[in-house]
């Protein structure tokens, strides 16, 4: 694994008895991190790959129990199936849509609040602490939510998915810890050389906290992107689904309760990876979005910010 | 008819399960004075006259909004031929509000509960209205019967006053619109292996002590293989709750899926419990006697499907479990690797009650939001519901759609056939428009029930021929109706679930030979012990009260 390199050059050096007890400690520790980690790297990718493999099999190596990483009678019918709907697409595209829209509205109402609280002077801060964490342990309930939205106007509109569930409070917890952990000299500094406010957060706060922002942005999409059930009590045309929705639907009508009569080929096709397929076409694009956030995952963007 | 599912096909076999629903009176005692309720103000749109056989056309175009389950194999399309075929007959518009069917129930809930529900809310299946009573949100539709002139007249004509009454509630309505088939329509049954019957030269088995027989045969010729090994032992249990159901039915008892806790007793004029009858006791007696002379795998009980199916695939059992689409989609598939194996699906054996058969004739139905009844349309509304969901015309348009388009020729002489180039359900398999997805005909929501010359001309030769034999055999009455209030149902249910897993291991224990059957009258004061006395008593209270009252 990638820890192996560094402790590798100190067991180089056997020089006293001491330091070779510990090498070699060091080197059983290393290679029980090895396989540990390596059995959590199967453990964790293989239900993955083999989902991927089952998403490409035929039926009949499915249901008998035949695949496990590789593909077995390679099969693309539940692919043309699923690809070839119009309406697929369409509520593709309103899963970008809404991921994307709700994304951004969340981000920049969860960073005010989230900056706003981490200010200690500021009056009523407990009020508004209270306001937030009062919503993660109770709330309405389905049906006064619903009547609330639906009283609103927001039915089959967008805003009946991204208005709702726009803070986390999770998320905006976290937030708030990381602004109070950065280091109030550098504001004040900011200050003393003309900044406002707005100056601050968008100068100086944001540009130090692309970590939190890069985490934050992540945790929001794929809540959003996997979400189906605001978007299903709401939504009451099928071209406002998103794919969610769709994929939903597809399982449940080709696992649940069977057609009365001869179920074709492609039907018994279907059912048997229509999950893998679903799974795989709906992972991937968030997955591929990932390598490119995970570079801000880095702490060590505040050493050196503050001296003396 | 084709969106029945098993559950949907369990639920309506089984409908007034568990005793809550054993509704039903044998008079009409909807009030006559129903649409004396209906004004003037209420008849925009509506027809002057009304009656069976009549085309129904709003005088003036109307709208109606609709809960759609859209249904994952042909999902919801704004250009059906349906749809504007609907318009162009009735001159009403549907509007939908499409729900994916995976979550239909729960969004149907969460509308009625916030009072935001269309007009029309199809697809519930019998009990699931009841929840919705108490709140007033869906119209007592019993009480409007005299606007709905098919619906009326195919209950009288078919006789279905008896599964009607099913359906009503303590306070002697109902408000469910539900599906009407002519005949209790079956389709589990056992599937057996013709080859090795004409090698052994035995008949397919007539009765339950032919197949007894037969088995013993197979077992003289196959000594060291269960011939018989059966599935559907999934929960609910208590096992082979197909093989249950249909002997059970033979016996004239309730069993397997089917099993209810209070059965009828036409002699004695009072329901009785149901595991505690004599029938009962002589269905496990033959049962037991398969087990122990080894003809029935005792795994039959416990099995996964999938065993049960390996079993019989590898030529390991010949006689198995199995409804049309089993058969087809995969028993026949899995013996091809046997040279000559074949496989048919038998009209189910007869027993002691002979060829008769039980079960409702009630479909999943439609609740209909109570606001209707206010609206200036509301006559004009039960009367296109009239039409499209229990007239001749309505049905046949709803499932086939239109003549010299998507099929031709007659239903009732027939000559029926869909279009060559519409395919639906195995039909016309190389169409290149599918009836439900290009045309949205044949719709679950839309489409089910009617006459049995209108669902036999969905099945292939094959099948048409056990239908045959199945709608040959009499069609016995359903239990009078015996409502629960809604708190003795919640007494009732504390019962049951004891009694229902006390049944079961008894059950298993009495076939399996763990318990002997001499041992029967032991169980019957343990059954008491679980209070079995007191639910029957209980039932029997609330069919004396439904007598008196709706009598």
């Amino acid at each position: 694994m990638v820890t192996l390199g560094a402790p590798r050059a100190s067991g180089r050096a056997p020089e006293s008895g001491t330091r070779i007890r510990t090498s070699r400690g060091h080197r059983v520790f290393q290679v029980f991190n090895a396989v540990i980690l390596t059995g959590v790297v199967v453990v964790t990718l293989y239900p993955f790959v083999n989902i991927v493999a089952q998403s490409f099999s035929s039926e009949s190596a499915i249901t008998a129990g035949h695949v496990n990483v590789v593909p077995h009678g390679f099969n693309l019918t539940t692919y043309k199936k699923v690809m070839s709907d119009s309406a697929f697409w369409t509520n593709y595209r309103n899963t970008v849509l809404y991921t994307v829209v709700a994304t951004g509205i969340s981000m920049v109402l969860t960073t005010c609040y989230a900056y706003v609280l981490s200010k200690r002077h500021l009056k009523g801060r407990k009020v508004l602490i209270a306001i937030a964490l009062f919503t993660m342990f109770f709330n309405g309930g389905l049906i006064p939510n619903y009547v609330l939205v639906a009283d609103l106007g927001l039915r089959n509109s967008i805003w009946a998915i991204v208005l709702p569930n726009a803070v986390s409070v999770f998320n905006l917890l976290v937030m708030k810890a990381f602004f109070e952990s950065l280091p109030d000299e550098l504001e004040e500094a900011a200050a003393v050389d003309g900044l406002n406010t707005y100056g601050i957060l968008g100068r100086i706060v944001l540009p130090l906290s692309k970590a939190v922002l890069a985490t934050m942005v992540l945790f929001y999409a794929v809540s959003f992107w996997n979400s189906w059930f605001s978007a299903f009590l709401y939504m009451d045309r099928s071209n406002l689904f998103p794919v969610t929705v769709y994929l939903r639907n597809l399982i449940a009508g080709a696992t649940g309760g069977a057609d009365q009569g001869t179920a074709s080929d492609t039907a018994l096709q279907i059912g048997a990876n229509i999950q893998a397929v679903t799974i795989v076409l709906t992972v991937v694009p968030i997955l591929t979005v990932y390598p490119f956030i995970q570079r801000y995952f880095v702490s060590g963007v505040m050493l050196g910010a503050v001296k003396g | 008819m084709n969106q029945l599912s098993r559950r949907g096909f369990l639920s309506a076999t089984a409908a007034g399960a568990a005793g809550v629903a054993l509704a039903g009176c044998d008079s009409g005692s909807d009030s006559p004075k129903a649409s004396s309720k209906v004004t003037s103000a209420n008849r925009t749109g509506a027809m002057d006259k009304f009656g069976v056989g009549d085309q129904f056309k709003a005088t003036v175009p109307l709208s109606f909004s609709v809960m759609l389950l859209s249904n994952a194999n042909y999902p919801y399309k704004a250009d059906w031929l349906f749809w504007s075929e609907l318009t162009k007959r009735t001159n009403v518009t549907l509007q939908p509000t499409v729900i994916p069917g995976s979550d239909y129930n729960q969004k149907r809930s969460v509308m009625v509960s916030a009072g935001n529900a269309p007009t029309l809310i199809p697809k519930t299946y019998h009990p699931d209205e009841e929840a919705y009573i108490a709140g007033g949100a869906i119209l007592p539709v019993s009480d409007y019967l005299d606007l709905m002139p098919h619906f009326k007249d195919k209950i009288a004509k078919w006789n279905l006053q008896g599964d009607l009454d099913q359906l009503r509630e303590a306070d002697g309505k109902f408000y469910l619109l539900p599906g009407l088939h002519q005949d209790v329509w079956k389709d589990y049954s056992l599937a057996i292996r013709t080859d090795i019957l004409k090698q052994l030269n035995l008949e397919v088995p007539q009765t339950w002590d032919d197949l007894t027989n037969v088995l013993r045969e197979m077992k003289k010729a196959y000594p060291d293989k269960y011939p018989f090994s059966d599935r559907w032992s999934t929960p609910p249990q208590p096992g082979a709750n197909n093989l249950l159901a249909i002997l059970g039915e033979a016996h004239g008892v309730w069993a397997g899926w089917n099993y209810q806790h209070a059965n009828w007793d036409a002699t004695a004029g009072k329901f009785v419990y149901t595991a505690g009858t004599d029938q009962y006791k002589q269905m496990l007696q033959y049962l037991n006697t398969l087990v122990s002379e080894k003809l029935l795998d005792p795994e039959s009980f416990t099995q996964s499907d999938d065993q049960a199916r390996q079993k019989f695939a590898e030529g390991k059992s010949f006689v198995i479990s199995t409804n049309a689409q089993e058969l087809v989609n995969h028993y026949r598939k899995d013996i091809a690797k046997i040279s000559g194996a074949t496989v048919v699906k038998i009209p189910t054996p007869t027993g002691p009650i002979g060829a008769a058969k039980t079960g409702s004739r009630l479909e999943n139905g439609m609740m209909i939001s109570s606001k209707a009844k206010d609206g200036k349309d509301f006559v004009a509304l039960m009367q296109f519901v009239d039409w499209l969901w229990y007239s001749d015309e309505g049905l046949l348009f709803a499932k086939w759609g239109v003549e010299g388009t998507t099929y031709n020729g007659k239903v009732d002489d027939g000559t029926f056939k869909l279009a060559s180039d519409v395919t639906w359900a195995g039909i016309n398999p190389s169409g290149s428009k599918n009836l439900q997805v290009d045309y949205g005909f044949s719709n679950g929501v839309f489409a089910y029930g009617g006459s049995t010359k209108l669902l036999n001309s969905q099945f292939p030769p094959e099948e048409l021929t056990f239908q045959e034999a199945m709608n040959a055999r009499k069609t016995l009455p359903l239990p009078p109706p015996a409502p629960l209030s809604s708190e003795d149902r919640e007494q009732a249910t504390l019962w049951q679930t004891s009694l229902k897993d006390f049944v079961n291991q008894q059950t298993l224990k009495f076939i399996l030979g763990q318990r002997p059957l001499s041992q029967w009258d032991a169980y019957l004061s343990e059954l008491k012990g679980h209070n079995s006395e007191q639910y029957v008593s209980l039932v029997n209270k609330a069919y004396q009260d439904f007598k008196k009252n709706h009598g």
